[in-house]
């Protein structure tokens, strides 16, 4: 072998060795600086049903990210994602019109989580719930 | 390699970066008869970088807080991904960072390397040193343990021997009168930002200062071992037949670095826990004092002194005369002799001094 192509094998060796002691430090501290809700699964949520009146809605935390139930006038819950499909503020309860007022830029949403006015492009997202025992389990 | 070889060349013409990277660094020349004692400095700053930045990440997770704070190294440790690897790697690096230090101090010692026209080298690298026992102790605070509680109340309360002020002086270091919350929100700041600070710019100063006098040549395998500077006027030590920094002592360092990372892997992976007593994993209560609390290694031999003497004030003056003999002695040995084996008396009082220290931590650890 010529001293070039000598020269050659050890840059490719040594550029080898340092690209696996850069994954060595690198992928430890990637690791490290991953947000929590990325490596945690969404666990759940209960909540005793009387803590939700009827035409009130509750706000909690759930999956590392904001979730509202409510009760509407008509007695049936609804579980849906408090962040506002728009640039993700966290939307408000307006109780006396019953929905969903995202206080950013003024999107409007249903009860139910559809749009009713603004920029919103989608609904907020329904998250599954289950009634049972007097408590309701989100997730 | 076009595209790099094009924004090195845009750079060159604007700046003169060729030149500066050639004086730097093959144009740099260093003594012909260097010796590995000599890569220290780089392997202490890289030590220092490295504390630095996991530091820079301990901070994302840590609550500097009394009431969260160990629990948000415990979470570090427990929870979050790689989280042990990061704090260890800086408690682990800390020890380490000062065994390297006194280490470029003991051959800066032996070498005589500190003698003039490097009188501010000394002084800077010894002001380092002491800023680095600063940010040492007031690290070992911060997971508020048993043992961080406990060994900062007898640190601090050191002060109370100096006459007058003493009481005042703890005090106000404390932040209130025992170590409490407000003691945890001063040495954070000092930790994390005043501390830090004062060390990097030190960093530059000696940096600085060496670039300014030469790197002094090493006193072995030399006919000459007398320091040549007459004191007349200003002259930078250059060896016109010397080895370029790089790519030849570059590699030195990077070997030297190699070295310190193995020990500190070692230390890390095999016995992590090697500068943890087991106060370091009870959280602070500050109604119940452990049974003997003692010190960071490094801080042993002081340890131990304070408990020889029954007076506080001559065992803390005492320290304080050998601290301020240690950080003035270009001024005071003035000879111009460097070997250390033609120096008998210096020879016989290092060696002594050294005994001295190793035996007081010794005994410091096992009273």
């Amino acid at each position: 072998m010529d001293n070039s192509g000598r020269r050659t094998f050890l840059g490719i060796c040594l550029a080898g060795l340092g690209a696996l002691a850069a994954a060595a430090v690198g992928w430890p501290v990637f690791r490290y600086l991953a947000p929590a809700s990325s490596r945690e699964a969404a666990g759940k949520v209960v909540i005793p049903e009387k803590e939700i009146p009827e035409g009130e809605a509750k706000f909690f935390e759930y999956a590392g990210s904001s979730a509202v139930l409510v009760r509407k006038k008509d007695g049936s819950l609804v579980a849906l994602s408090a962040v506002c499909t728009h640039l993700g503020c966290i939307v408000q309860w307006q109780k006396d019109k019953q929905d969903f007022l995202c206080p950013c830029h003024a999107g409007h949403y249903s009860a139910d989580g559809i749009v009713t006015a603004g920029p919103p492009p989608r609904p907020l997202p329904k998250i599954p719930f289950s009634v049972a025992g007097g408590n309701i389990t989100v997730g | 390699m076009r595209p790099l070889k094009m924004i090195v060349d845009w750079i060159d013409l604007r700046i003169g970066a060729r030149d500066i990277l050639k004086k730097e660094l093959t144009g740099y020349l260093l003594p012909r008869n260097i010796n590995g004692w000599y890569s220290l400095g780089s392997v202490l700053l890289f030590a220092f970088a490295l504390q630095v930045l996991s530091g820079i990440l301990l901070l994302i997770y840590y609550v500097p807080d009394a009431d969260k704070a160990f629990k948000s190294v415990s979470h570090i440790m427990n929870d979050v991904p790689f989280g042990w690897l990061i704090r260890m790697c800086h408690a682990v690096g800390s020890n380490m960072m000062v065994l390297a230090l006194l280490l470029h101090m003991l051959s800066v010692l032996f070498m005589g390397s500190y003698k003039r026209p490097r009188e501010l080298n000394w002084l800077t690298g010894f002001i380092l040193f002491s800023l680095v026992q600063g940010i040492s102790l007031t690290g070992y605070l911060l997971p508020w343990s048993q043992l961080s509680f406990w060994a900062t109340t007898v640190a601090t309360n050191s002060a109370n021997a100096i006459p007058v002020i003493g009481p005042y002086l703890v005090e106000f270091l404390r932040g209130g009168v025992l170590v409490g919350p407000p003691t945890l929100g001063r040495f954070f700041a000092l930790h994390v930002a005043v501390i830090p600070a004062g060390i990097a710019a030190l960093i530059g100063a000696h940096l600085f200062l060496l670039k300014r006098t030469g790197v002094s040549t090493p006193p072995f395998g030399q006919q000459q071992t007398c320091n040549p500077w007459q004191g007349d006027s200003y002259r930078y030590e250059d060896h016109p037949d010397g080895i370029p920094f790089f790519p030849d002592f570059a590699l030195e360092d990077l070997r030297a670095i190699a070295i310190y990372m193995a020990c500190f892997l070692a230390v890390l992976f095999f016995d992590p826990y090697l500068f943890f007593p087991k106060d370091a994993f009870i959280p602070a209560n500050p109604f119940v004092t452990p049974a003997h609390i003692k010190p960071e290694w490094y801080f042993l031999a002081n340890y131990q002194t304070l408990k020889i003497f029954p007076n506080e004030l001559i065992g803390l003056s005492l320290q304080g005369a050998a601290m301020t003999f240690l950080a003035l002695l270009p001024f005071i040995d003035r000879g111009p002799e460097r070997h250390p084996l033609k120096r008998p008396l210096f020879l016989a009082c290092s060696v002594g001094g050294l005994l001295l220290w190793i035996g007081l931590s010794i005994w410091g650890h096992f009273s």
